[in-house]
């Protein structure tokens, strides 16, 4: 019997919540690619993303505001093998966790980044998010936002991850489909997901991004994977991903902007340098046998012996 | 045998090889089976700023430094006007000629205040503001200065063009030779130092017989020291012991963000990442190496190396004050979520970025307290190489044994101390396991059912568990239960009962000298080997001391300490810091207060002939506190 990726955990987001809808498509997404639930580790941070992993059963670990990147990018270093999944709130991920986010992209680690994009910080009652529009005022903002907006498919494109896409909690078949790519993916991912914050976001509601949403799948000449074969292009098709990643008024694209699989994920950066990372990773390895250490320093530090 | 004891000072331009000469001076005495012990002080600067190392060498156990010295080697004008107070009757000033014409004034490299004070020093004396100023006054209080026209004798044996390249060996050599070592052993530690590079070699060789030479031609040599058995020897900085302990102890990830004294740690990580394992039956089927992350920043590294760590790998993180700052949140989480995360506290001088290359003994109630909330957590410390690399293993042991985040604290005097210490036998170090989860569904993360606080761990990769800053339940998910919340906290804390059970008091604190005494001096950290020698040296007054030494702050030895200190007539606390931050934590745990300090916070090393001077303050003239200023 396939093996069942919700708990029994009471969930208490709000009614309407597009939390739901990311939920879904994620534990879709694991029971269709028949995930093995102890080799998946679900990461979260603090907000009500920070909640996922517990409505997820596979271990899970919901860690502080912002710090997701980091103890996810720690458990995929100390074991490439299993498949990493960060839920992160806007202001989690590109606020308080932004230099996080940037150097995500600059390692490529190979984890799936989910960011629930409200434009709220719901949890603490709805103030302004990175991603809410200067000047913007949601309901409970006592005067117009004074920040500008953070955009996070281009900076996820500028900070060099892999794999970069844009989903909507209200189409959780999109959505299970990217996120299921994602995982594949050999690199670190961003999935941008819209959705409302029925709570706190009077503006940006189900109905409006209903309206504006659409497809780049539906274009048949798009193409936004950058493979051996056509690296030629890439120039190109990384271009295509920040022209599409700037529409961002009256119709907002959804779907995968960019896929480069040519640049080589982190475990195989470190692979290069640290002898069989890769067959014998950290989490793998034998320490000690019988309380004695297996490491032969005399050997392993020889430089430092006087002879 | 003639009691050999030689205290060297070489100091010169940051990024003039200082450290290269330094550690041709250690090698060359170490291959002629001395013991030595050096310490490098340098400034946070790349190139330019004054440097030096302070050496001592003894045919016995060496474990302080002190002052004066008996040679003082100058490779630029600043050290001679540095360090013109380290000098004593029969103090060998050696320089190079040229410098005898460089003004005060010219010295730019020299802080605005210590300028300031060598000048006023000279005009007390009489003394022109130059070299030659500063010479006489060496002179004055008995001291030789012998110059040498480095240029000219460097540019006779080498060639190329590019004298002062050679200054750093020429200087080094000229030591040598002069405190008697044997050539041949000079050549030796050239090759050993440059490695295969024989177009390094060649003419430093050349430039090392051009030293001998000179010294032999101008009977320059002090001494002829005897050739002593050397044993299977390590020369070691406090950097080093805690890499090569980690690595014993099972370290496998290791993360770091660049910082002063930290990250030398994880540079000598990353160099021996490549583990070369016990021969033995399954060896062939034994590979993998220590994984090293440069992580964005403290925060990061922190919880990467947490994250890590759930996976059932040995993780740590080295970082010092102003990184430890950043860390306080996340060792708050490992203290919840019961993590087994190693974190190397480098002390350097603070507040803020205070003295970034400097020694500091000041975080130590931050270490204690860091992280909000309450949560159990170990603190330890080191005072020399050998324990650096014995307390990396039992910081990782524990971390695992008991779960929670361990602080291991080595102040910046001992990371950038080099020792030559006995090689590590593994067998004597042992591995502690954790207790394992069964693997079976019904695991509970936390289960309440342990009779020693101790709940089975499960890992990413082999178990269902969850983990959360919450307060949570036996599974891992969010509770706010009264009941809940309140046996979690229960079981949090019943750990820390279980090592104070288990971990044998003579691992937190020991007591060396008599077991009673007329003064009894407390002292933790770098201090160790000074206050060993103090104690020592002591008798010779006719005073008896013995020494109190804490290495474990929590779970802290109150029964010990306090058993101890009630036994004591006089105590002294010796710390570097202000505030005394180790009588603080003995008057928290045991009540008993200590009244005589004798304190450093000028960021240099604590060298033995002032803490005695020190002591004999506070014993003969009743003095409370005295506050340590040695050090250029």
């Amino acid at each position: 019997m396939a093996h069942n990726f919700r708990t029994d955990v009471a969930i208490d987001w709000c009614p309407g919540c597009g939390d739901f809808g990311i939920l879904t498509a994620l534990t879709q997404a694991f029971t269709e690619l028949n995930l093995d639930p102890k080799n998946l580790a679900m990461i979260s941070g603090i907000g009500c993303s920070g909640k996922t992993p517990h409505y997820i059963n596979a271990a899970g670990m919901h860690t502080l505001h912002g710090r997701g990147i980091p103890f996810a990018t720690g458990i995929k270093l100390a074991n490439p093998n299993l498949k990493v999944v960060l839920t992160g709130g806007d202001g989690d991920l590109l606020s308080i966790g932004a230099g996080h986010f940037v150097a995500e992209g600059r390692r490529n680690t190979g984890i799936t980044v989910v960011l629930f994009d409200n434009q709220v910080y719901g949890l603490t009652k709805g103030q302004a998010a990175p991603t809410m529009a200067l000047g913007m005022q949601t309901k409970s903002l006592t005067r117009p936002n004074v920040f500008g907006q953070v955009n996070p498919v281009s900076l996820a494109l500028a900070s060099g991850y892999t794999f970069v896409a844009r989903g909507f909690s209200f189409d959780t078949k999109q959505l299970k489909e990217i996120i299921k790519r994602s995982i594949m993916h050999d690199g670190s991912s961003l999935i941008d997901v819209l959705q409302p914050c029925p709570t706190y976001n009077n503006i940006n509601t189900m109905e409006v991004y209903r309206q504006k949403v659409y497809k780049l799948e539906d274009d048949k000449t798009w193409n936004p994977t950058v493979n051996e074969s056509n690296l030629d292009h890439f120039e190109e098709i990384y271009q295509k991903a920040f022209i599409k990643a700037l529409e961002m008024d009256k119709r907002i694209p959804t779907g995968v902007f960019f896929e480069n699989n040519t640049v080589p994920s982190f475990p195989r950066r470190l692979n290069e340098h640290v002898k069989d990372y890769l067959k014998s990773p950290p989490a793998l390895q034998a320490v000690e046998k019988k309380g004695i250490s297996l490491v032969d320093p005399a050997n392993t530090f020889e430089d430092k012996i006087l002879q | 045998m003639e009691n050999v004891d030689l205290s060297i000072v070489i100091g010169g331009p940051q990024g003039g090889g200082i450290d290269t000469a330094s550690n041709m001076i250690s090698k060359a005495f170490a291959y002629s089976g001395y013991n030595v012990i050096s310490v490098r002080e340098f400034h946070s600067n790349i190139k330019g700023r004054h440097s030096y190392v302070h050496l001592r060498v003894k045919n016995s156990q060496v474990r302080s430094l002190k002052y004066p010295v008996d040679i003082l080697v100058a490779l630029d004008p600043d050290t001679i006007f540095e360090h013109h107070e380290d000098i004593s009757k029969g103090t060998r000033v050696l320089y190079d000629s040229d410098f005898e014409t460089s003004e005060l004034s010219q010295a730019r490299m020299i802080m605005r205040d210590t300028s300031r004070r060598i000048k006023e020093m000279l005009e007390a004396g009489g003394h022109p503001l130059n070299i030659k100023g500063v010479l006489e006054y060496m002179r004055a209080k008995g001291a030789v200065p012998i110059p040498v026209s480095f240029g000219n004798v460097v540019s006779a044996a080498v060639s190329d063009g590019t004298p002062t390249r050679y200054f750093n060996t020429f200087g080094a050599a000229v030591t040598l030779a002069v405190l008697g070592i044997e050539k041949n052993y000079v050549e030796k530690v050239i090759r050993s130092v440059f490695g295969n590079k024989e177009k390094v070699i060649a003419p430093n060789i050349k430039v090392v017989d051009a030293a001998y030479d000179y010294c032999s031609k101008n009977n320059l040599r002090l001494k002829t020291l005897a050739d002593l058995e050397m044993g299977k020897k390590m020369l070691l900085t406090g950097n080093d012991g805690s890499a090569i302990g980690k690595v014993i102890g099972g370290l496998r990830f290791q993360t770091y963000y660049p910082i002063t004294p930290a990250s030398d740690e994880s540079t000598i990580l990353e160099e021996h990442e490549d583990i070369k394992w016990i021969d033995g039956e399954n060896s062939n089927l034994i590979t993998g190496g220590v994984t090293v992350v440069q992580a964005e920043d403290e925060i990061s590294a922190v919880n990467m190396a947490s994250g890590a760590a759930m996976t059932g790998t040995r993780s740590a993180t080295a970082t010092s004050g102003p990184g430890f700052s950043l860390m306080a949140e996340a060792i708050s989480f490992a203290g919840m979520d019961e993590i087994p995360l190693v974190v190397t506290l480098y002390q350097r001088g603070g507040p803020s970025t205070g003295l970034p290359t400097r020694n500091g003994q000041s975080d130590l109630l931050f270490a204690l307290h860091t992280g909000h909330g309450e949560f159990p957590r170990m603190v330890i410390s080191s005072g020399d190489v050998q324990e650096c690399i014995a307390d990396s293993i039992r910081a990782l042991n524990y971390a695992q044994r008991y779960q929670l985040p361990v602080i291991h604290l080595i102040d910046k005097n001992l990371a950038n101390t080099t020792e030559l210490i006995d090689a590590p036998d593994i067998k004597d170090l042992k591995i502690e396991g954790p207790v394992k989860s069964d693997g079976k569904d019904s695991f509970s993360r936390f289960t309440l059912d342990t009779k020693d606080g101790i709940s089975p761990i499960g890992y990413f990769g082999k178990d269902i568990f969850w983990l959360t800053g919450d307060e949570h339940d036996e599974k891992g998910h969010v509770t706010e239960d009264t009941w809940m919340r309140d046996r979690q906290m229960e079981k949090r804390f019943h750990k820390i009962e279980t090592a104070e059970k288990e971990i044998p008091v003579s691992d937190m604190a020991l007591l060396f000298g008599p077991s009673s005494a007329d003064v009894t001096f407390m002292t933790w950290g770098s201090q160790k080997g000074v206050m060993l020698d103090v104690i020592e040296n002591l008798k010779s007054k006719g005073i008896k001391a013995n020494l109190l030494y804490i290495k474990m702050f929590d779970p802290f030895p109150s029964k010990y300490v306090s058993e101890v200190l009630n036994k004591a007539k006089t105590v002294i606390g010796v710390e570097s810091n202000m505030t005394a931050q180790a009588c603080k934590v003995i008057k928290m745990n045991t009540g008993i207060s200590i009244e005589n300090l004798i304190l450093k916070y000028n960021g240099r090393h604590v060298t033995e002939d002032e803490v005695f001077d020190a002591a004999l303050r506070i014993i003969k003239k009743k003095e409370k506190v005295v506050v340590l200023e040695n050090g250029a």
